[in-house]
């Protein structure tokens, strides 16, 4: 059995799909970073399952009604889209009840998408790439559109990033200082709906969440500003593809849940070691 | 029961006043009317002649401590309505920012993060914060909760210092302290009533802002 650097460069799959987990790991940076602080896991879980809805139209429409542009990678942007403008609307209009909401349209969403693939024959190997992911299958069309994003990304964040900051430390000192707290706060639901999307074709679904904010919350740890927790949480990231990669690679095991658990055991053990850190500062200030 | 009512009171410009009253009474809603975030149902606020220069300072204590700010951006984010579309401040906005925090004496905590403050250090950044563009009206939301003799001592002397520049409202329940801060007090309980510190009951300084008394110098202030 070659190396895993050997089969990196006989293997343009193995090394696309590295390159495809190093382009989503700037999406989950940066975004993952925005969820994390501002406390909005569970939406950007609500967002994620209900990615399903869409995913499951489409491939109904495509097998059953010969639409053959209903792409799945659309019906799952459009999804994510419309689940954020929803949770937005929600969170804007009826902030009592939105988690509630949240909850009903993550159900929502996964059972219109089991609906419609009941209703579709045959064994659909696309939905079981979107559920768990199979980053080996990264195309080169993948590579470029994951790139173009990610420099879009970069691009609205850098113009963007003290306003987002802003509304996630103290929407009301935004507001005061004349921000559209609500406009802005749509819009970054829209972008973590896009980087789910993005991120889905690596890990797919069901684990896209560990993706999102496992780096970002172990970069949280170490770092004391928002921009440098972005930049610490693409580095950790990217180090989880290549981590998972290498074990996947020699254990023979799915590549994304093999990135999702290598992050899930990391993410335990620096809790671990920040609690341990704490202490004996907690100490020495009584 | 309605929140507040008939309520009708004018501040000159350059004055500090302290603002009591039960819990309950309406002084968050109060502090939410001037601000802005809620409209009246009847009446409404002018400020400046509705030029609205204000800024606020909550309570450090809603913050998340772990949130990963430093003090310096803290405290730039007072000027977010001068930031340019691309998103980046002057050199002209970080010296500012620089001399709001030498006021409050923190300039050399400009790089630590702000969940590493003690109360009283965080409260001093949230001031910074608001007198960093030099607003003409500046609103605290009980800026010595929470904090130790000292902090308050230093917030108070913060606040001092900047007496007669702005107009300042506090509201607060450290009535010992804010009688021997503030020219005024408007009492909120229900409605909205002015005091001269000298006038206050030393029964609410225990928190009891008893019906007749509050009664009397209503009446003597119509």
């Amino acid at each position: 059995m070659p190396s895993f650097i050997e089969a990196l460069s006989m293997n343009p799959l193995l090394f696309a799909a590295l390159l495809g987990g190093w382009a989503a790991s700037i999406v989950s940076g940066i975004i993952g970073s925005y969820v994390v602080v501002k406390r909005i896991v569970f939406i950007a879980g609500s967002i994620s399952h209900s990615v399903l809805s869409g995913i499951g139209l489409c491939i109904w429409l495509e097998r059953t009604q010969g639409v053959t542009w209903a792409s799945p990678l659309y019906g799952a942007l459009a999804a994510a889209v419309g689940s954020a403008l929803i949770i937005g609307w929600m969170h804007l209009k009826y902030r009592q009840r939105e988690d509630s909401v949240i909850a009903a349209l993550w159900s929502i969403g996964m059972a219109i998408g089991v609906l419609f693939i009941s209703q579709t024959p045959g064994f659909n190997v696309e939905l079981t790439n979107f559920l768990i992911g199979n980053i080996l299958w990264v195309s080169t069309t993948d590579l470029y559109i994951l790139g173009g994003l990610d420099i879009a990304i970069i691009l609205l964040v850098a113009c963007l990033h003290k306003r987002f900051l802003a509304i996630c430390f103290d929407e009301e000192q935004a507001r005061l200082q004349g921000l559209n707290v609500n406009a802005l706060y749509i819009l970054l639901l829209i972008l973590i709906a896009i980087s789910i999307v993005l991120l889905i074709q690596v890990v797919g679904i069901i684990l896209v969440m560990t993706m999102l904010t496992i780096p970002a919350a172990i970069a949280n740890l170490v770092t004391k500003s928002l921009s440098l927790m972005m930049v610490v949480a693409i580095a950790i990231s990217s180090s989880f593809c290549l981590m998972g990669n290498w074990l996947a690679y020699y254990l023979d095991w799915p590549t994304g849940a093999t990135i999702a658990l290598f992050a899930g055991i990391v993410y335990v053990a620096s809790l671990f070691f920040a609690n341990r850190r704490k202490k004996p500062i907690l100490k020495s200030i009584e | 029961m309605p929140v507040l009512s008939n309520v009708s009171f004018q501040i000159n410009e350059g004055e500090f006043i302290g603002i009591i009253g039960p819990n309950g009474g309406g002084k968050t809603t109060l502090l939410k009317l001037i601000l802005g975030f809620i409209q009246p149902t009847q009446g409404t606020v002018k400020i400046f002649k509705n030029a609205r220069q204000i800024a606020y300072v909550p309570q450090s204590t809603k913050f998340d401590r772990e949130f990963p700010i430093s003090v310096i951006e803290v405290v730039l984010s007072g000027l977010l309505s001068r930031l340019p579309w691309y998103g980046f401040f002057n050199q002209a906005d970080h010296q500012k920012a620089l001399e709001a925090l030498e006021k409050v004496s923190l300039t050399q905590f400009k790089n630590h993060s702000f969940g590493q403050l003690s109360g009283g250090q965080a409260q001093r950044v949230l001031i910074a914060r608001a007198i960093v563009d030099r607003p003409h009206l500046l609103l605290l939301d009980e800026p010595t909760a929470g904090v130790d003799n000292q902090a308050e001592a230093d917030i108070y002397a913060i606040l001092k210092s900047m007496q007669g520049s702005m107009t300042i409202l506090m509201v607060t329940h450290d009535l010992n302290a804010a009688i021997n801060q503030v020219e005024r007090l408007l009492c909120v309980q229900g409605a909205v009533f002015s005091l001269k510190p000298e006038e206050v009951c030393e029964h609410y300084a225990m928190g009891l802002y008893h019906d007749p008394l509050l009664q009397i110098k209503q009446s003597n202030f119509r």
